[in-house]
């Protein structure tokens, strides 16, 4: 089967020489949570309003369920959720629900009506009246009541309540259970990573990382600190794969150590004697934030 | 051509729309309410007579009288009013429907739909048409209404082939419009070049005879094309075929223009 989204050196320089996506390559399979990582202002939404043809690509291609993004076949079977959702301000969100059901040629009303019910729309009052929590939801329910191959969420958590994200988080790992692809945007590291199989990390413009949430965490440096008996010589540490010295004061190191290194830090700090030894637990935020920091690739 | 979308756009104007029949009906009865008081009347038509012949261009007196129905209904409703009522409807729609749609964002979420741009479009082109038809069959109806209980004398069939023609100057602009936001992302634009264009055409139709270098322009003049005094001298129908023609042709252009520029963000 086609991959869910596949691009091949998909660029977006706009008017006036501003270079939104450089050269992007990026294949994302069936049934598979994919949360797109970046800062705002990095090309997350240039990216996805490419891959929905509502902006050209400047070079470069893409394609949506096998079929190349610049038809209007490839949105069939794809759901979309923008970051910046404009709905009907005069009607009911029933109204816009039977409106835009119909623009798709028609949807089970089943689960639309299901969908409705577990997110708790408010179906009978003008969208102009509604807080921005509450058209999230109709935005939501669009995105998924026509059962789609492909959802693609911008932002898809901002103005739910934390009991609502976690119902929008089932929902999007029921969809992955099913075979079916989430393409998850987020400015936020958090929102992503109890659901996403992978991530891509964008910045200006550039996919500077693109891992699986397992191996990225693997990555993630510990702190150790290790207290030992007498003073130790640091370099011993140091000279280990992947260990950086953080602080040493004669019997206290404190080290940074990916995962994969940390067996051969407590061999090394078992040739001491040692008074303690202290690991914190990895923090994918801070890699995330190492990666957004980095000075520009190019 | 989605059909939703021609739905949408007529029940989202409706409002509008229904101030605009009201008032027609409303402005129509209060003009044919004084006619009786100008019916026959020679003093009047001396009046007339003395106006300077630019006034009576522009006023569409030039061939008819004040003091009959059909005279009477020309120079005070289809030689300004009417048409400025159907215009300012026709492109403060043609405008909103996709330029202002884009600049309220609203665009991104509908076009993330299965359907071509073009097919938007001209699905937003017939629901303006809709708009226009419904607007001048109300003011054909009123006018028929009115004319036999002020005695204004009109004959059906040149009311129908005036509204009819008011109904294509309003489609011309409007579609004008519309075309216009969709090749470009402005309702500024839309609104400015489509209404500058009207008041153009609208003085060169009425003045090309007396200025003899505006003489040449008037094919370029919508106004012109369709005929000045429906009620007296009848339409123009291969003017009115022109003026057809040229609407098709900018819609289309419009939708092919469409689908070539990024939709942009508000």
């Amino acid at each position: 089967m086609a991959a869910a989204v596949e691009t091949q050196g998909l660029a977006k320089t706009y008017p006036g020489g501003v270079r939104a996506l450089a050269g992007l390559d990026l294949r994302i399979e069936r049934g598979e949570v994919f949360g797109y990582l970046g800062p705002n202002g990095a090309g997350k939404s240039t990216t996805i309003r490419l891959l929905l043809d509502l902006i050209h690509p400047t070079a470069g291609r893409a394609s949506v369920l096998g079929i190349d993004s610049r038809l209007a076949e490839a949105r069939r079977a794809v759901g979309y959720l923008p970051g910046d959702l404009r709905l009907g301000d005069r009607m009911t969100a029933r109204e816009q629900l039977d409106s835009l059901a119909r623009l798709r040629g028609g949807v089970d009303p089943r689960l639309r009506e299901e969908l409705c019910d577990r997110f708790k729309v408010v179906l009978d009052r003008p969208i102009r009246h509604l807080s921005k929590g509450n058209r999230q939801k109709v935005g939501i329910v669009q995105a998924f009541m026509h059962r789609p191959e492909l959802v693609v969420l911008d932002e898809p958590s901002s103005g739910l309540d934390p009991l609502l994200q976690a119902e929008l988080r089932t929902l999007l790992r029921e969809t992955a259970g099913d075979g079916r692809t989430v393409f998850l945007s987020s400015h936020s590291l958090d929102e992503v990573q109890h659901i996403a199989d992978r991530v891509g990390i964008i910045r200006a413009g550039r996919l500077v990382d693109l891992d699986s949430v397992d191996r990225l965490r693997e990555r993630a440096l510990r702190h150790v600190t290790i207290v030992f008996a007498e003073p130790v010589e640091p370099e011993r540490f140091v000279r280990l794969d992947g260990v950086r010295l953080d602080h040493a004061d004669g019997s206290v190191l404190r080290l940074s150590a990916p995962e994969p290194a940390m067996d051969a830090v407590v061999k090394e700090a078992a040739a001491h004697r040692v008074v303690d030894l202290v690991s914190q637990p990895a923090d994918l935020e801070e890699i995330f934030l190492e990666l957004y920091e980095e000075p520009d690739a190019s | 051509m989605p059909a939703e979308l021609i739905r949408r756009g007529l029940l989202d104007h409706r409002r509008a729309l229904l101030g605009w029949c009201l008032g027609v009906i409303g402005y129509t009865a209060l003009l044919a309410s004084i006619f009786p008081s100008f019916k026959g009347s020679a003093d009047l038509q001396k009046l007339v007579q003395r106006y300077p012949d630019a006034l009576k261009a522009l006023l569409g007196l030039s061939s008819g009288s004040f003091a009959t129905g059909p005279g009477f209904l020309d120079a005070e409703l289809f030689s300004l009013m009417l048409p400025l009522l159907v215009l300012v409807l026709a492109i403060g729609s043609g405008a909103r429907a996709y330029a202002g749609e884009e600049e309220a964002g609203r665009l991104e979420l509908l076009l993330s739909y299965p359907l071509r741009r073009r097919g938007a479009v001209l699905a937003k082109g017939s629901a303006l048409a809709g708009e226009v038809v419904v607007f001048c069959a109300v003011g054909f109806g009123s006018l028929a209404v009115l004319s036999a209980i002020f005695g204004l004398d009109l004959d059906f069939g040149r009311l129908a082939a005036a509204m009819g023609s008011l109904a294509v100057l309003g489609l011309f602009f409007g579609w004008l419009a519309l075309a216009l936001g969709a090749a470009f992302p402005s309702k500024v634009l839309a609104l400015g070049i489509s209404a500058g264009f009207a008041a153009a055409a609208y003085l060169v139709g009425g003045l090309h005879s007396l200025a003899g270098w505006l003489d040449p322009l008037r094919f370029l003049s919508p106004f012109w094309l369709v005929g000045q005094s429906p009620l007296e001298d009848g339409v123009n129908g291969w003017g009115i075929l022109v003026v057809l023609a040229a609407s098709a042709a900018i819609i289309g252009a419009g939708a092919a223009l469409s689908e070539r520029r990024d939709l942009e963000t508000p």
